[in-house]
């Protein structure tokens, strides 16, 4: 059975993103941060199918792109706090339009962040969560 | 890594090597001043330092050394790959504007992780371009894109190559230092300059 993230020193993310080069970059931040465990799905079926292997409580995180291949983030972000996940999920995308923010809000996100993925924007995320 | 060198490799060979408390500093030293003296150069030849997005390079460290080349690589292959969808996507009828801004926000998302602001630019050009279901100007901005991707391509190559070529030269200019401070041995000395190649050998990143 998982247990609460609140008693683990390592935090676990999942990052569903599809394109190579973000998922080097976010690799990259998210080691700076230090005692991360990442793990990398490349579409939103995906996403949802790990959570369900791992628990409810097992992620800290998920950060998700909007526009993948079999299912986008936006239908992710329905599906996943369906099986009873309390995971803060973070829309990732490089439209920042307020419809595009709009859209990911309005899918049950709990933030929005656009792209590229900085040291700022996700110091800024992981204290609004209460995870570093 | 054949003729590929990147000084964080460099030194990390060099940290390997007995090194007196006193002399620590030193690698330190020396890669702050090749960076600057990379910086004058780029600006003398009329390139400016910040082409992208330098918090990407500052994520570079010695247990990534290649970082900044993996990340420059997969733009290129990803640009490519992504116009030449875009430039299928265009023969085809009916005419799928949809389909178009799909891989143009793609290919936007990969110059904002680089911070291709030029080319990010053109890129939301394009989109609107698309949302206004113009091909005319569809079929300007596919040329805009590309004309900023082959400056960039350009402009990153002379970067990278100014910057090893700048390590190179420092490295051997060093070396008598290096020695005489014996933070390095005669033995060490051969064997980086067997790995750092002779200068002006500096070459591209792979996929570029």
């Amino acid at each position: 059975m998982a247990t609460s993230s609140a008693s683990r020193r390592i935090i676990r993310v999942l990052l569903v993103e599809d394109e190579a080069i973000h998922q080097v970059i976010a690799r990259q931040r998210l080691k700076a941060v230090g005692g991360v465990e990442l793990d990398v799905v490349v579409n939103g079926a995906e996403a949802v199918r790990r959570v369900r292997e791992r628990g409810a409580y097992y992620y800290d995180l998920i950060l998700t792109d909007r526009q993948m291949p079999v299912m986008d983030g936006h239908e992710a972000t329905r599906q996943i706090p369906a099986l009873g996940v309390t995971t803060p999920i973070v829309g990732l995308s490089s439209d920042c339009l307020a419809a595009d923010v709009d859209a990911f809000i309005n899918a049950g996100a709990d933030d929005f962040v656009p792209k590229p993925l900085n040291k700022e924007k996700l110091d800024r995320v992981l204290t609004k969560f209460g995870i570093v | 890594m054949t003729g590929e060198i990147q000084l964080c490799s460099v030194f990390k060979c060099l940290s390997s090597y007995p090194v007196q408390s006193s002399n620590e500093g030193h690698a330190k030293y020396l890669f702050q001043l090749t960076e600057t003296i990379a910086i004058d150069r780029l600006g003398a030849r009329g390139i400016p330092y910040c082409l992208w997005d330098v918090e990407v390079e500052a994520l570079q460290d010695e247990t990534s050394p290649n970082f900044t080349e993996e990340v420059v690589s997969l733009f290129f292959k990803d640009s490519t790959r992504l116009m030449l969808n875009i430039e299928q996507a265009m023969e085809k009828y009916p005419r799928d504007f949809k389909r178009w801004d799909a891989h143009v926000q793609q290919l936007k998302g990969s110059c904002s992780s680089i911070g291709a602001s030029r080319m990010k630019n053109e890129c939301t050009s394009f989109r609107t371009s698309c949302g206004a279901g113009n091909v005319e100007s569809c079929t300007k901005s596919l040329q805009k894109v590309k004309t900023e991707h082959a400056a960039l391509r350009q402009k990153l190559e002379s970067y990278f190559q100014v910057i090893l070529d700048s390590q190179r030269r420092l490295l051997y200019q060093s070396l008598p230092l290096l020695i005489s401070l014996r933070v390095l041995t005669q033995h060490g000395c051969t064997q980086l300059m067997r790995q750092a190649g002779p200068c002006g050998m500096a070459t591209r990143p792979r996929g570029m």
